[in-house]
């Protein structure tokens, strides 16, 4: 190495001979670079003294301007082809500022017309200053028919001011879906800067969340431009050329238009979410957060006090419950741990324990939530009346850690992969978790009421949805997707899209065939939690779950507890039990028991969904060939 | 370590041409981004901070004759990043060209000139003749075939145009028979219908503008006319700084690259115009200085092929927003805006500097140290 080193420092010198060659070459190129440089001072005089002026008087009469063309907006419409979100022309009232000659007389000339204050559009002008002065500014979204035709008819003493004409939402069927659908707003500066989406600029309108945000790109279509000659006031001389612009794609949901409607009724009164979706491919057929809010107010512009409305901390209007709502599954959960104790041969379905209405472990007592006990359970009773002390004791042995592995099996504590932005993971509590966050060991007391769904344990409706489905289905997790296909403006399908499963039970045929026999149970029975949900024609099956948000000791104080401290209620259901069609997750918060406030929301989505079946005849209990009884034959064999 | 020598060597006069062409992009670029509403000037600020430092650090602690040995290495690493770009490269406005950084983007094909002259240097002074024949040239020619088939590919035909550029003022530089020289200039001009089948339309339309100037001022001659309308009612004096109405109206395109040069003669006038060629000429004739009192084969060519390549780039970003040449896509050397241009002339500074400052090491009887 050091060798090679000390080569490469003894280059070649040159000799006499090369060195004056050498130079020759450099002062040939340095006469060459002389030339090209006199070259140019002459072409700058030439084009800057000599035809100077005539430029000069170009650049000042340069007024071709490009107008952008606005594509219409992609529909969005529901699995059958029903419009949920179309487009209606929406004029607004722009002003270039290049063009303004005077602006505060103008300023006093459009506050009249407008019917707002000269300060509020300036404020309105103020907020985009930055940008070039040649980009218009919208200084009144959504104009009404009035106050255009009063500026119409004195637009040619208004320099600067023109209406343009954009896309904007229309909702046939009023507000459907707002959380999924999402919504128009302006762009954001950081939007733009982070150049999110090609050729926006500030003042558009882009899509704020939900659909219209992960498919703004898709649902925007392709922006086209004019190019127009105009005078020195800014008026048309005349049309240069034209690029038309490309429509938007449409997008099919697998939202169903009556079921959402009729589940956004059923919603109506309650904080709380509902998905609905179609077991066997794991399509979304509705998805409710309630309380709703609407849509159309983001594009027009929201005051203050609607703002604060939208941000209530006690009803969270904007937040998407169904994904981002948190909250213990209670006796939901129950599902999961019989499945998991079936499954590890802790129980057999006739094992049974005595419940008392009262559990022992070291000095603490943990309640049943029926104070006159259950007497002997078994996985039937247990599931169907709900019994905390049998869950209790089968918690106890099954040991936090597979109680966690059972519950991710299920899908919890993890996405469910649904094309949505900020979905919530949810949580299911562990030992490491608990040490790495608490920095304290786990307590017995903690498995017990992981047991019965409380606890560390968060869950989403979606989640709960989709768990539902899986166990109605026979086993298999699906990631759900709520997007049937998106089709070109010409109707060719551009993308078909399909869900996949992502994951199969590990739960055995048979056991699960037990649990669903319970949970119909659930519903069936006469002392079933969830008999609310009874239909006439058609067997449910489900579990109820009311959640406690404050502790047992707490609620005995007093006896009238104030809203936020009422329980969450919670059902989950299927149906039909035999040939499970559609899979429901209800939660409304604060609302009282699962059984007689959840169970009633879920009926009415099964009444309309089983409506909308008809033709098909729907026939009695007494007429078909699947009664309770007979399928207690045909689904459970022992 | 640093020898008394080695600062009595420093080129002062090319440092200060350097800062001054730094300063002024800075100023413009001000002005250019006040057009576009991004704020470009402060990214070309790091770049220029970041880049004098590295050209100082190539001055001080870098010897440049390391490179006759690393030069197979900087080929290689230049030909893999250019493929790279066809694989994994960031499309921007329909050519394939640059790299993501993530902090930052990098464009191969602009270090890819430098590389370009590094290695043709190298090659040149270790086959070293008298007068080259064709015969001669056809391994140096075969090794730019493939970053030229690369860079054309992207598509960026400016660029790869440009690197056979470097290779003839090289070429040059070595000296060709002139019956070679014959040869080939009447091949060139054999070749030249093949080639216009092979140029795409927007190209050929290019060239057509360029003869024909007027042949369609709002398709593809409406940069060029609007170019031709800002530097010219500048006049002598220049509209002032920010007031230029061709740039500030967006009437400009590319304000910030390529036409920089354009808003520059629209604020300035003739007399700024002529003040930033002269600084530019400073520039250039200490670098043929440079290459012309080396006392070594390789420092020379070095010297010669980093100053032809900043000429050439000069000469072209200005003859174009001027109309004198077809439009390319060639920057204007540390008045554009981008990092890779920034990068790419500070570093090739930094060697000539190298060059110059390490004279002494070949003075009398000292040939080895």
């Amino acid at each position: 190495m050091k060798f090679k080193i000390k080569t490469i420092w003894r280059v070649k010198r040159f000799d006499r001979l090369d060195q004056e060659a050498n130079k020759q070459r450099c002062d040939v190129a340095v006469l060459i670079m002389f030339l090209f440089m006199v070259t140019f001072c002459a072409r700058l005089w030439h084009l800057q003294v000599v035809q100077g002026e005539h430029f000069r008087e170009q650049s000042e009469r340069n007024r071709i301007r490009s107008v952008r063309l606005q594509p219409p907006r992609g529909k969005i419409l529901d699995r059958t082809g029903r419009l949920l979100a179309g487009v209606k022309p929406c004029f607004n009232v722009c002003l270039v500022r290049e063009d303004v000659g005077d602006m505060e007389a103008l300023l006093a000339k459009l506050s009249p017309l407008l019917g707002e204050t000269e300060a509020g559009i300036r404020t309105r002008l103020g907020s985009e200053h930055k940008g070039p002065k040649y980009v218009p500014i919208v200084i009144k979204r959504g104009a009404e028919w009035e106050t255009l035709s009063r500026i119409e008819s004195r637009l040619f003493s208004l320099p600067g001011v023109f209406i343009e004409v954009t896309p904007a939402r229309k909702y046939p069927y009023g507000s459907i879906a707002p959380h999924l659908l999402g919504y128009l707003g302006e762009i954001s500066r950081e939007d733009i800067v982070k150049e999110r989406y090609k050729g926006a600029r500030l003042g558009d309108l882009v899509g704020k969340c939900g659909v219209e945000e992960r498919f703004e790109n898709d649902l925007a279509g392709i922006k086209g431009r004019r190019r127009l000659e105009v005078d020195a006031g800014g008026r048309l001389v005349r049309v240069i050329d034209e690029k038309p612009p490309v429509p938007g794609k449409d997008l099919y949901l697998s939202i169903d238009l009556d079921l959402q409607q009729a589940s956004e009724e059923a919603m109506k009164g309650y904080v709380g979410a509902l998905v609905a979706l179609d077991p066997q491919t794991g399509r979304i057929l509705a998805l409710v957060s309630s309380p709703a809010f609407d849509p159309d107010a983001f594009a027009t512009g929201i005051n203050n006090e609607e703002w604060k409305a939208l941000n209530d901390p006690v009803s969270r209007p904007l937040q998407n419950k169904a994904l981002q709502g948190r909250y213990a599954p209670a006796s939901t959960f129950k599902i999961v741990m019989a499945a998991a104790a079936l499954q590890e041969g802790i129980v057999t379905k006739n094992t049974s324990f005595k419940c008392t209405s009262r559990f022992r472990l070291g000095r603490s007592v943990f309640r049943c939530w029926d104070w006159r006990g259950h007497g002997r359970t078994n996985l039937y009773k247990a599931l169907v009346e709900s019994c905390d002390i049998y869950f209790y004791q089968v918690g106890l042995k099954l040991g936090i850690e597979k109680i966690a592995k059972y519950a991710k099996a299920f899908g919890l504590g993890s996405k469910t992969g649904i094309d949505l932005p900020n979905e919530s993971r949810g949580l299911i509590a562990t030992l490491d978790w608990k040490l790495g966050r608490y920095h304290e060991p786990w307590q017995e007391g903690e498995t017990l009421i992981t047991a019965i769904g409380q606890g560390f344990t968060l869950v989403t409706p979606l989640q709960m949805a989709c768990l539902t489905a899986a166990v109605a289905n026979g086993g298999t997790l699906y990631s759900p997707v709520y997007l049937e296909k998106m089709t070109g403006p010409d109707g060719h399908i551009v993308t078909s899209f399909e869900s996949d499963p992502k994951d199969k039970l590990p739960i055995s045929e048979a056991n699960l065939r037990i649990i669903r026999r319970a949970l119909l149970g659930v519903v069936e029975d006469k002392k079933g939690t969830g008999k609310q949900c009874k239909l006439p024609d058609v067997h449910v099956a489900g579990k109820t779950g009311t959640a406690q948000v404050i502790g047992q000791d707490k609620r005995r104080q007093d006896k009238k507890l104030d809203w936020e401290h009422r329980d969450h209620a919670w059902f989950v259901a299927y149906a039909p039990a035999e040939k499970p069609e559609l899979a429901v997750a209800v939660l409304c918060e604060h609302a009282g028991h699962g059984g007689s406030v959840a169970a009633p929301v879920a009926r009415k989505v099964f009444e309309t969904w089983f409506q909308i079946q008809s033709p098909l005849p729907v026939l009695g209990p007494h007429k078909t060939a699947f009664n309770v009884n007979n399928i207690e034959l045909l689904a459970v064999s022992y | 370590m640093l020898d008394r020598r080695f600062l009595e060597h420093f080129d002062w006069w090319l440092f200060l041409a350097v800062l001054l062409l730094m300063a002024i992009g800075f100023v413009n670029l001000n002005s250019g981004s006040a057009a576009t509403g991004y704020p470009f000037q402060w990214k070309q600020l790091q770049w220029y901070i970041a880049g004098t430092i590295l050209m100082l650090s190539l001055v001080i602690f870098f010897d440049y004759r390391l490179l006759t040995v690393y030069s197979v290495h900087i080929y290689l690493i230049m030909v893999f990043m250019l493929i790279l770009v066809v694989f994994i490269g960031k499309t921007v406005g329909g050519s394939q060209r640059w790299l993501s950084l993530g902090f930052m983007n990098i464009q191969p094909s602009e270090l890819a000139k430098l590389a370009t002259v590094i290695v043709l240097s190298s090659y040149f002074y270790h086959d070293d003749r008298p007068q080259y024949g064709l015969t001669d040239l056809w391994r140096p020619f075969l090794l730019m075939l493939v970053p030229i088939f690369l860079i054309y590919h992207q598509p960026d035909l400016g660029t790869a145009l440009f690197l056979m550029l470097i290779f003839a003022s090289l070429v040059y530089m070595a000296r060709l028979k002139w019956t070679s020289f014959l040869l080939l200039l009447g091949s060139a001009i054999a070749a030249f219908p093949v080639a216009w089948e092979f140029l795409k339309p927007y190209q050929r339309d290019r060239i057509m503008d360029f003869i024909f100037p007027g042949r369609d001022p709002l398709g593809a001659g409406y940069h060029i006319s609007q170019s031709k309308i800002a530097i010219g009612s500048g006049q002598i004096l220049g509209k002032g700084y920010m007031k230029g109405s061709q740039a500030q109206l967006n009437f400009l395109p590319e304000v910030h690259t390529d036409f920089a040069f354009s808003i520059w003669a629209e604020e300035w006038g003739w007399f700024g115009a002529v003040i930033l060629l002269g600084i530019f000429f400073l520039m250039l004739y200490r670098g043929f200085l440079i290459a012309s009192q080396s006392r070594e084969r390789f420092g020379a060519f070095l010297a010669f092929g980093i100053t032809a390549m900043l000429f050439w780039q000069v000469v072209i970003n200005i003859g174009m927003v001027m109309g004198l040449v077809p439009v390319v896509g060639i920057p204007l050397p540390l008045i554009s805006y981008g990092g890779s241009s920034v990068f790419t002339t500070l570093i090739g500074v930094g060697l000539l500097l190298n060059v110059r400052s390490r004279r002494f090491m070949f003075q009398k009887g000292t040939g080895t140290r």
